[in-house]
């Protein structure tokens, strides 16, 4: 023991902080902050680069030769104008920058947004919550400079994956595509496109940030995604137009830079709009309280749902919120996109050439008729629903996180019901979720006069898949840990949409595709049910939840 | 004397909700200075404002005379602080969370960080999610005392320390006083206070009820009087005196309760046979507990009206 540690304001020998740990590393808030997001930006340029170069071959090998390539230029002029503003102006669609551009770009982008909305709404608010903020605030400088660090880490990575995804572009145009058929990329035209979805990004992003000292990480995260997804469709359907005249998409329809068309004051007045939403982010930081958030309030829920007597009433109480969220979130999209299939389908169907086009590029799906365009968005929303089911395991898992199951625990309730009783919760709002978003679907359905009784019950392959991914999480949980449960269905529902959306065009062997769980649901909505699909889905549900269970009694409580 | 925290009529309130009001306080240069009152009576609240991570809804804050919300960052540099609760990041190690905070301040003398953590023994090298909550308790403490700050702000620290380690940190407490520096520190446990500060303030319902020296709020005290005599107690002797109260006779055995100085009790006793005699000093808490107990029990029909 050391008697008299020194007195205070007589600096001894203090420890000088090296540059390389101020911009990685505890020498500063923004070398920390880079310092954490260092999986996010392995997961993200490695999603960006390597999907990239991933359809940089696939489309050298779906459509090879010069007649394949004119086929797809065909698509020009003839394309529904829903699609054409949903997807952007199908430019140089027989070209490789043309293709990607039009077929993923705006997934691309909305990807990226998406992590810039997770990023940028929990950076500060996160921390705030969670009371770290408090001793970081009260280091020697102002709220304002540690929103900027925050900010800077944030925009560093993001340049840094959008700095991999340009050079993924020039690389695959030069590997996998054909100089003749004009598909080398330009380094202008790759850093073009990176911009694009940067500043798609950043303006959502910004959006979060601002939002997120006043409505907490959840509100803000939650209000920015849903008004990414609401502007992206505003630009194909009639009834939202006006919307459309804030959204980036909208502003950007003339730059689609893989082709060499540019619209740099566009690109320039999105980057601005974003600059005010951090600006507005960084001012709202530094004069609000901190960590005193208005949140989002959800309307009263019934107390037969919130009820305290039993354990699985109780868990579904702390679901039900998010399982709203995430199934509202859906319905929305759903009766947007269901209202839009009728006329997209009928216009498709008038023309055989196009129809066929479309079959190669979306291989499997009759796009000739409403049920097939549902099919074809209901195989994009999986990956949501399994994120969603991912979220309603965090949940589950946060009573072992959060310390209250050593609480639950210390009643006369077992391990194994503890976990069943929660892992039933979480199915029930898989179930929820499910269903909010068939009625929206429905609703959709119905005013754009297209076969509701299909669109309500093929939306139960959402609910199929997310209850399998449920059970996946409960069983990671029980059997392992529960603060990696949540990491790993996520990591499942990413990887299933991987493989899905890269073994085709790849070829890839079948059996490669068919370890996607996605991959054997049929199609329901065109009455295509695959029974061994659902079976597994259901097995893998009720299995996952009796492993969890067993696993809980087996293991130490953290 | 120099004020380190003034406060002049310092409110918050949180929408309906209470959080001070009208605090006026005084924390001078080189003193140990309680914050005491219940749970949810604004002490967090206060500390909060004075680090201007909240601003108050009137009134000022001054901190080193520098208005907390004008220049927040100047007061920083010159504190340490310690919330009342806190999680830290959890894939962390204690070592890596504590060098962290020690760079936000410019950096840290890594002999003296190990002469706090050898002597809160802690161990450095654990995640931060697997430390217990002392031990987390001792990461908050260490990183709060290692910059050598001029003011220590410490909301609750002693939560979850075990009594070896409040004796530690009490010591290192009357190390950084001893040396120039200045501790602001809230707690809900009398005794705490009574051990280590100079002087307390006492807020209940977000406004101060007292503010004095822990001597003098002793000296306010109920004292109990026992005294033992040869024959039948002189009871009306006692009974004349100012400030006594609660006289009982039990055999040859007077208690007696005495609100103020002793000085006449003991004056009456020396004059009487007193065979023995006992008076006890009422802790902090006792003390506490029959002023501001009284109070709130008293007001508490007022509130049901």
């Amino acid at each position: 023991m050391a008697a008299g540690a020194g007195a205070p304001h007589i600096a001894a020998s203090i420890h000088r902080i090296s540059f390389r740990s101020r911009i990685y590393g505890f020498g500063s808030i923004y070398g920390k902050t880079v310092r954490d997001s260092r999986l996010s930006l392995i997961i993200a340029a490695g999603l960006l680069g390597g999907l990239t170069l991933a359809m940089a071959a696939g489309v050298s090998k779906v459509f090879p030769t010069p007649a394949d390539r004119l086929s797809i230029d065909a698509l020009i002029g003839s394309i529904p104008s829903s699609m054409v503003n949903l997807f952007g102006k199908p430019v140089g669609l027989g070209t490789l920058g043309g293709y990607f551009t039009w077929k993923y770009g705006a997934i691309f982008a909305m990807g990226t947004a998406l992590w810039s909305i997770m990023a940028l709404s929990g950076t500060l608010a996160g921390e705030a919550s969670r009371g770290s903020l408090d001793m970081v605030a009260s280091a020697p400088f102002g709220k304002r400079r540690i929103a900027l660090e925050k900010l800077a880490a944030h925009l560093t990575m993001l340049g840094l994956a959008l700095a991999v995804l340009a050079f993924a572009c020039v690389a695959g145009s030069r590997l996998f595509g054909d100089a003749a058929l004009g598909d080398t990329i330009a380094p202008l035209s790759a850093v073009g496109f990176a911009l694009w979805i940067g500043f798609i990004a950043l303006f959502f992003g910004g959006l979060a940030f601002a939002l997120a000292p006043i409505l907490g990480r959840s509100g803000s995260a939650g209000v920015a995604s849903a008004l990414m997804v609401l502007l992206w469709i505003a630009n194909g359907f009639d009834a939202l137009a006006p919307l459309a005249i804030v959204s980036p998409f909208h502003w950007l329809a003339g730059h689609i830079a893989l082709v060499g068309m540019y619209d740099w004051p566009a690109l320039a007045f999105t980057g601005v709009m974003a600059l005010v939403l951090l600006a507005i982010g960084v001012e709202a930081f530094a004069r609000r309280d901190l960590g005193v958030t208005a949140g989002l309030s959800m309307p009263g829920l019934p107390a037969i749902v919130l009820g305290v007597r039993g354990s699985t009433s109780r868990a579904f109480g702390e679901q039900l919120p998010r399982a709203m969220s995430w199934g509202i979130g859906l319905g929305l999209m759903g009766a947007l996109v269901a209202a839009l299939v009728g006329t997209m389908a009928s216009q498709l169907g008038k023309d055989p050439n196009l129809s066929s086009t479309f079959s190669a590029i979306f291989k499997g799906f009759n796009l000739t008729s409403a049920g097939g365009w549902l099919q074809l968005y209901v195989q994009l929303l999986l990956i949501a629903a399994g994120f969603g089911a991912a979220t309603f395991v965090s949940k589950w898992a946060s009573d072992e996180q959060d310390g209250r199951l050593e609480m639950i625990l210390a009643t006369p309730m077992a391990r194994a019901r503890w976990a069943v009783s929660g892992g039933i919760a979480a199915l029930l709002a898989a179930v929820l979720m499910t269903a909010l978003f068939a009625a929206g679907i429905g609703l959709g359905a119905a005013s754009g006069g297209v076969a509701v009784g299909d669109a309500i019950t093929g939306s139960a392959v959402l609910g199929l898949y997310a209850v399998a991914i449920v059970g996946i999480g409960v069983a990671v949980g029980g059997v392992w840990r529960t603060s990696i449960a949540a990491e790993i269905a996520a990591m499942v529902v990413l990887v299933t949409y991987l493989i899905d959306l890269v073994a085709p065009p790849l070829g890839l062997p079948d059996w490669v595709h068919q370890l996607a769980l996605t991959a054997h649901l049929g199609q329901p909505m065109v009455g295509r049910w695959d029974p061994v699909g659902i079976v597994a889905c259901l097995v893998i549900a009720v299995g996952g939840i009796a492993i969890g269970a067993w696993g809980m009694t087996r293991r130490d409580i953290v | 004397m120099t004020a380190v925290i003034r406060t002049e009529k310092l409110t918050k309130s949180y929408g309906s909700h209470r959080g001070i009001i009208d605090v006026d306080l005084e924390v001078q240069l080189g003193e140990v200075f309680g914050f005491l009152g219940p749970n949810g009576s604004g002490k967090t609240t206060t500390i909060r404002i004075l680090l201007d991570l909240i601003r108050p809804t009137r009134g000022h804050a001054f901190v080193f005379d520098i208005e907390s919300s004008a220049n927040p960052a100047a007061i920083h540099q010159r504190i340490g602080y310690l919330p009342g609760e806190f999680t830290l990041y959890d894939r962390l190690t204690g070592g890596q969370t504590l060098e962290y905070f020690g760079n936000l301040r410019g950096g840290v003398d890594k002999a003296y960080q190990a002469q706090l953590i050898e002597r809160f023994d802690l161990d450095p090298s654990r995640r931060f999610r697997e430390y217990s909550k002392g031990n987390k308790q001792k990461v908050g403490l260490v990183a709060a005392l290692q910059n050598k700050p001029e003011l220590l702000l410490l909301d609750e620290p002693t939560s979850g320390l075990d009594p070896l380690v409040q004796q530690t940190f009490f010591t290192l407490l009357r190390e950084s006083v001893k040396d120039g520096g200045t501790v602001f520190l809230s707690s809900h446990i009398l005794s705490e206070v009574e051990r280590s500060c100079d002087r307390v303030a006492i807020i209940r319902e977000g406004r101060l009820v007292r503010v004095d020296r822990v001597d003098a709020l002793r000296d306010l005290a109920h004292h109990q009087v026992e005294m033992r005599f040869a024959g039948e107690p002189p009871v009306a002797e006692f009974k004349k005196l100012a400030g006594v109260s609660d006289v009982t006779v039990e055999n040859h055995l007077l208690r007696l309760r005495v609100l103020g100085p002793i000085t006449p009790v003991v004056q009456a006793a020396a004059r009487l046979s007193v065979t023995d005699f006992l008076s006890r000093e009422p802790s902090l808490e006792e003390t506490f507990l029959a002023q501001y107990g009284r109070e709130a029990a008293t007001e508490a029909p007022a509130e049901v009206k």
